[in-house]
């Protein structure tokens, strides 16, 4: 801030304005765009509630949220907006069964959590009235050639294979299983605990735009080879995913 | 973000819960710079509907509360007008008087009315089924209630009235816990499923 206050002395005499009221009126123009505040504060105040609570809450999570589901999960902005909004007022309508255990950033570990879950329900009801198959086959196959038939296969059995695991009624579900929509996304789950560790950290992460710097981190490989390796791993993946369906690979 | 079928497949496996990325995920969430910027409408419009749930969970975290004090309540919380309501909810405006004094059983409101209401304050239908349960027994019980409310009503001094009023409230509505008969409670079991169904 000093420094700022600096740029505004030397800048302030070109327009005639005290640095003082200057520096006032940027405070004011400043505050509405950033939310200083911690989310220990917004949790007491939304305990306590105080209205305040509800502006920080949201300059702190909604755009982040937004933007989340727009550009990794491609949810249409509108939608984007409304489950956002859902996931702010489930935070303001269960505030007293948070608690923080570790630290600050539980608070945004446990906002996170409800915004996963509602993506997911938006998923499910996405896979139970249009299909998920459409979409795949639009957009996550566009402009990729590098994928063969027998892959593209693949992922459309596993896709159909998910849908028909929501459209089965409770009754109808394995008892054994007790989840058996993400027991049908097992098969991932296996491929990857096939590959090396680096490898399965990568493609995890990378699926959710985390960047090679930080997973670089946790890998022991530098960004740039992370980089080069990235669409390699992911060609093994797919080899490895299409072993456990026989059925589909050509011999 | 380029979409791509391996990282959709993955994606999908992350959010039903079968792969996870151990907070690396959330951590890159907490420090990445909003990229969307909405409206201030859209805030504000946000921040309207937060607000309206803070004070709806401030009123049903004390129960138990009457319909006609949680209006009143809230008409006085969000500086509202009794015409700025009634209108919304589709009643005439004596109604919707009687309603806010707890002097006319819920039974006599229609239901596309209270579902207007719930939709209004953004109430959950279990807190607003209470609020209806203790309204009609208040307003059911109210004979046995004359002596309880002419004890209170004969204290002349104003500002002792107002002290004991808060009294006379909340012995009334310990008596309003009293048991319905199985008629009443049949009624009030069809308005509740009517005011349950979804819209």
């Amino acid at each position: 801030m000093p420094r700022d206050f600096l740029l505004l002395k030397v800048f302030c005499p070109l327009f005639s304005i005290h640095p003082y009221q200057c520096y006032f009126i940027s405070f004011i123009l400043l505050g509405r765009f950033m939310a200083n505040v911690s989310n220990r504060q917004v949790v007491q105040e939304l305990r306590e509630g105080n209205r305040l609570g509800c502006k920080h809450l949201i300059d702190l999570y909604q755009d982040r949220l937004i933007g989340e589901a727009v550009h990794l999960f491609h949810i249409p902005l509108p939608d984007a907006e409304e489950l956002a909004s859902d996931v702010l007022l489930t935070v303001v309508n269960k505030i007293h069964s948070f608690e923080f255990k570790k630290g600050d950033t539980d608070f945004h570990y446990w906002i996170m959590t409800i915004f996963r879950n509602r993506i997911r329900d938006f998923v499910r009801h996405r896979a139970l009235t249009d299909g998920l198959m459409e979409y795949f086959q639009e957009s996550a196959f566009e402009e990729n050639d590098e994928y063969s038939s027998t892959e593209r296969e693949v992922v459309a059995a596993i896709v159909r294979d998910y849908e028909e695991s929501l459209r089965l009624p409770d009754e109808e579900k394995p008892a054994d299983d007790k989840d058996s929509v993400s027991g049908k996304l097992q098969v991932i789950a296996e491929t990857l605990e096939g590959m090396e560790t680096w490898e399965r950290v990568l493609l995890r992460c990378r699926a959710l735009d985390v960047p090679y710097e930080e997973i670089a981190r946790y890998t022991g490989k530098t960004a740039k080879q992370l980089k080069v390796y990235h669409a390699r791993v992911k060609k093994r993946f797919m080899k490895l995913l299409a072993q456990h369906y026989p059925e589909l690979t050509i011999p | 973000m380029k979409r791509d079928a391996i990282d959709a497949l993955l994606q999908l496996a992350f959010l039903e819960a079968t792969i996870t990325t151990h907070g690396l995920y959330e951590q890159t969430v907490a420090k990445k710079k909003p990229v969307v910027g909405t409206s201030a409408a859209s805030q504000a419009a946000l921040q309207k509907k937060l607000e309206a749930a803070l004070v709806s969970r401030e009123v049903t975290g004390e129960v138990p509360l009457t319909v006609g004090a949680y209006l009143r309540r809230n008409r006085a919380g969000q500086s509202l007008r009794a015409q700025d309501i009634f209108s919304r909810l589709g009643l005439s405006a004596n109604v919707y008087r009687m309603l806010e004094q707890d002097r006319i059983s819920p039974l006599r409101i229609h239901v596309e009315s209270w579902k207007k209401l719930r939709q209004f304050f953004h109430l959950s239908t279990d807190a607003l089924i209470e609020m209806i349960r203790r309204t009609h027994q208040l307003v059911w019980f109210r004979p046995s209630f004359r002596t309880t409310l002419a004890r209170y009503d004969a204290r002349k001094n104003k500002a002792m009235k107002a002290s004991t009023l808060e009294k006379a409230a909340r012995e009334l509505y310990t008596k309003a816990a009293l048991p319905l008969p199985p008629e009443e409670e049949k009624k009030l079991t069809s308005l509740f499923t009517a005011i349950s169904e979804e819209q």
